[in-house]
């Protein structure tokens, strides 16, 4: 009783230079990301909005906005499957076995996260461009990799390559091997033990690396820039195109473009909001 | 299905985890593998179930050699530790998995699944939680579950590893009586790895006890409690007292606490002593006693009659203690010396409570 | 029969995992950087050196550090203070907020780079009135460094929040029981502990910025010597067909950066190394 007594007075009298300190931080919290977050956001929206709705649809409708969203469509098609498919496999061999230099290994794979974008781009040109090592080979065969869709694809993949993997590795070190060593004494094959238990088991954290791998690789500029060529309704994605829009000035076109990458943004917080609270609930 | 292991060693970097094992276990034997962390009985339990891979030896079921086959060839069921429950799946689907994973030509049908995993359902006794996931359960569900999946898949051997460490005492207990049932009903070769005696003597028809690798021992629970091999085993299976003798330090004595007869008048060949504590555990009472001639600490065990019919002691009494079954063990020769009851203990004995 | 022995796994998979594992990485990440450093090589020593060395690019690696540095110890600061106002107070919107942190991981960057210009443009939202007070925002440094600001400012915040969320309350109760204001406390108990998260949020922040280009290159006003930051000037080089050159600046960037990262790991390692108990 005398101990509660205590201990409210003792809040009533802390609570007021508290609250006003709490406030102050929450002031201060919040007016930093309005300046830097949530006004470009809004600024984008707003900019694309301001020569009216028609305007906006249009520019999102004509003929190399569409080329550029299909070309940023392809690209995420390809490059989600793919490096979904080696960020398992590398997950696998790295959290179920041991093997000498995994940490060697893993530091290899997050080599593109250290690694400037225009440098990811500069790489393939050096290899695949006309000037570069297999260039004269290419031009012989007449195989077209730079400033080309395949250059495009490429360094996509390179920039998202770490994306699932690295989500993948703490939960399936977490969960260990026995649940795996329990589906195989039970008779279960190797693909059963993997689908059946492994993937229902990994499944919200593989979503979380997808949809991270997805909102890069369809927002990438610095590597794909590199690789690209900027030729009109070929090789242009939704960032590129909404740059040569904004060089030429047209910045309406050009935010309008940007807002669906926005919009993309806001569609990825939102479900990686989701999948978090899915995974704390589990 | 009888199990041989032959010559067996496995170890782990340096580590030798299991040291040139042999061991010949019947058909419908029920083992408990018992000894103290790291003494490799995991490693062996896993070894049979060709979850480890053996550096040396064989292991053979019914004389066939099965070293080399795998584990789903030799149709084990295991139950591991922690259960590795599939979390994701109902207990139902749980105990399905192994009969729903079989290629289609061999795999029952659905209504003969169901049937076959509510009759697992009801050997554990757990018929109402067939649609509860793992999370939803008690440790002691769990576990039964987890023997009931291992079940379904009608293994000729049941391995089991730690299967009540995780309990608390009171259901462990329980599941203890249960798992000795099951046992019984349907006969199959059982081994069980723990680090606790009394599971071991109180379920095991052999107990196998390791220690660093190696085996010390095997037997019947009374085998290995009555007639220990050698030290190691002796101290492994119950409280212990335990006197060095400096002078020839190879032999140590050993005698248990319930071995000492306490009384307030001397009779045979007893020693004074005093006493320094009385710990009253429920049925059983343990007196702390200093001896006057070397001032060793050991214990004497009674139980609870025993105690109140003899005249009252406290702290500080003088009593003689009578040594009824002492056991040296030489421990360069690891023989059993048995002097019996008979040897005056020398002045010169220094002892250790354990 | 011996090599069967020692090849026992219990779990399937390890060789078509690992073999697609490391054959995959080859191709994508390690054949192609090899083969940087190998056209980087393809320089004299003395042309290398002129190359990496040359006024333009020195000035660019100037510019590129220290803007990259102000805007990481600027996210060091709030996001600190960010990470500990989610983590310790309650605000209605607080789960929208802590999303919207995300934003610069999610939102591609050339899209953050017109849009942070736009605003800081002398006639834009914000940079009107710093162009009253006769500060120019856009097109200068001070443009640079609000554009890495953004891009790395979750960098801090993520890596801060969880620690702060872990750290038992009991230390700062003994402390008030003991006696401590509380900016004894923050400054004693608090900070000692998030300190290391802070500084891995802090190097990790630095590291994005040194490679920034989307968000930036839009700001900058790329003007040689000036706002020209390095991957611009690689863009440049390989614009001009100078692979070689391209690829000498590439690999001073690289090395730097693996160092940079190379020293977070090791500092990682040793802290927790340090702090852990048994």
């Amino acid at each position: 009783m005398i101990v509660q007594e205590l201990r409210e007075k003792n809040v009533k009298a802390n609570a007021e230079p508290d609250l006003l300190k709490k406030w102050a931080l929450i002031t201060i919290a919040l007016g930093f990301l309005g300046l830097f977050i949530l006004v470009p956001l809004i600024a984008v929206f707003s900019e694309g909005l301001n020569k009216g709705i028609e305007l906006y649809f249009a520019s999102l409708t004509e003929r190399d906005a569409l080329s550029a969203i299909k070309l940023t469509l392809l690209t995420a098609a390809i490059t989600i499957p793919v490096n979904t498919i080696f960020g398992v496999l590398a997950a696998w061999s790295i959290t179920k076995f041991n093997f000498r230099g995994k940490n060697i290994l893993i530091t290899l794979i997050d080599i593109p996260f250290a690694v400037s974008p225009v440098i990811a781009g500069l790489v393939f040109v050096l290899l695949f461009g006309s000037r570069g090592v297999l260039g004269p080979f290419l031009e012989a065969n007449d195989i077209k990799i730079i400033f080309a869709v395949p250059g495009i694809i490429l360094a996509t993949i390179f920039v998202t390559f770490p994306f699932v993997v690295r989500e993948l590795l703490p939960i399936m070190e977490e969960q260990g091997t026995e649940e795996e060593q329990a589906a195989i004494t039970l008779g279960a094959s190797g693909w059963q033990m993997f689908f059946r238990v492994t993937l229902p088991n990994i499944k919200w954290g593989l979503l979380y690396g997808v949809i991270l791998c997805n909102a890069r690789a369809m927002g990438e500029f610095g590597a794909v820039s590199v690789v690209s060529g900027h030729i009109r309704g070929l090789t242009n994605t939704i960032p590129l195109h909404v740059e040569i829009l904004y060089n030429e000035y047209n910045f309406t076109a050009a935010f309008a473009a940007a807002s669906l990458l926005a919009l993309l943004a806001i569609l990825t917080l939102i479900l990686k909001s989701v999948v978090e609270w899915k995974t704390k609930k589990h | 299905m009888g199990i041989t292991i032959k010559d067996v060693s496995k170890a782990f970097g340096n580590f030798p985890a299991v040291n040139n094992v042999n061991l010949e276990i019947p058909t419908g034997d029920f083992v408990a593998l018992l000894g103290p962390s790291g003494s490799g009985k995991t490693t062996l339990l896993r070894l049979i179930a060709g979850l480890e891979g053996l550096d040396t030896g064989g292991i053979f079921f019914n004389d066939k050699d099965y070293t080399y086959k795998t584990i789903k060839e030799r149709n084990v069921g295991f139950v591991f530790q922690n259960y590795a429950l599939f979390k994701h799946m109902t207990i139902f689907d749980n105990i399905a998995f192994g009969l729903k994973v079989r290629p289609r030509k061999t795999r029952p049908s659905k209504k003969e699944i169901a049937d076959k995993v509510n009759e697992l359902l009801k050997l554990v006794q757990l018929e109402q939680l067939a649609n509860r996931y793992p999370s939803q359960l008690s440790g002691g569900q769990r576990q039964r579950i987890a023997l009931a999946r291992a079940l379904a898949v009608e293994p000729e051997v049941l391995l089991l590893d730690e299967p009540f460490g995780a309990l608390d005492a009171k259901v462990r207990q329980e599941l203890r009586h249960w798992l000795r049932e099951i046992h019984q009903r349907l006969n199959i070769t059982t081994i069980f790895v723990t680090h606790d005696q009394e599971e071991a003597l109180e379920m095991a028809d052999t107990v196998v006890v390791m220690n660093q690798g190696k085996i010390e021992q095997i037997g019947s629970p009374e085998e290995v409690y009555q007639k220990p091999a050698n030290a190691f085993v002796y101290s492994f299976l119950g409280r212990v007292n335990e006197f060095r003798d400096t002078e020839a330090s190879a032999a140590i004595s050993y005698i248990r606490p319930h071995e000492i007869v306490l009384r307030k008048i001397s009779q045979g060949n007893s020693i004074l002593s005093e006493v320094s504590h009385i710990h009253i555990i429920g049925s059983t009472v343990r007196v702390e006693l200093r001896r006057q001639d070397t001032g060793a600490l050991f214990e004497a065990e009674m139980s609870i009659e025993q105690y109140q019919n003899m005249t009252p002691i406290k702290r500080g009494d003088i009593l003689f203690a009578e040594f009824k079954n002492i056991i040296v063990f030489d421990h360069h020769l690891e023989n059993k010396l048995d002097h019996g009851g008979k040897i005056g203990i020398r002045n010169s004995l220094k002892s250790k409570l354990i | 029969m011996a090599n069967k022995r020692k090849r026992h796994r219990v779990l399937p998979g390890f060789g078509l995992s690992m073999g697609y594992t490391l054959i995959y990485l080859s191709l994508i990440v390690l054949i192609p950087i090899a083969f940087l450093f190998l056209k980087a090589s393809t320089l004299s020593l003395a042309d290398f050196w002129e190359t990496v060395t040359d006024d333009r690019v020195v000035a660019s690696y100037k510019l590129t550090i220290y803007t990259s540095l102000i805007a990481a110890l600027v996210n060091a600061v709030f996001g600190t203070l960010i990470a500990w106002v989610l983590v310790r107070y309650d605000f209605y919107g607080k789960r929208i907020i802590d999303a919207l942190v995300d934003l610069p991981f999610a939102l591609p960057t050339a899209v953050a780079g017109i849009a942070l210009t736009t605003i800081y443009a002398p006639n834009g939202w914000i940079g009107q009135y710093f162009e009253a007070m006769g500060i120019k925002v856009a097109y200068t440094p001070l443009g640079i460094m609000v554009a890495l600001t953004f891009i790395g400012l979750p960098f801090v915040v993520r890596s801060v929040q969880p620690v702060l969320q872990d750290l038992d309350r009991q230390y700062e109760e003994a402390a008030s029981t003991l006696g401590a204001s509380s900016t004894q406390i923050f400054v004693k108990i608090i900070l000692p502990a998030i300190f290391p998260a802070i500084l891995t949020g802090f190097a990790l922040a630095f590291a994005r910025a040194l490679g920034e280009y989307g968000s930036v290159v839009f700001i900058s006003g790329n003007m040689p010597m000036k706002t020209e930051i390095v991957p611009l000037l690689i863009i440049t080089k390989l614009e001009q067909f100078n692979y070689a050159g391209a690829a000498a600046i590439a690999v001073v960037m690289l090395v730097f950066s693996f160092v940079l990262l190379f020293l977070i790991n090791f500092w990682q390692w040793r802290t927790t190394k340090k702090y852990q108990m048994n």
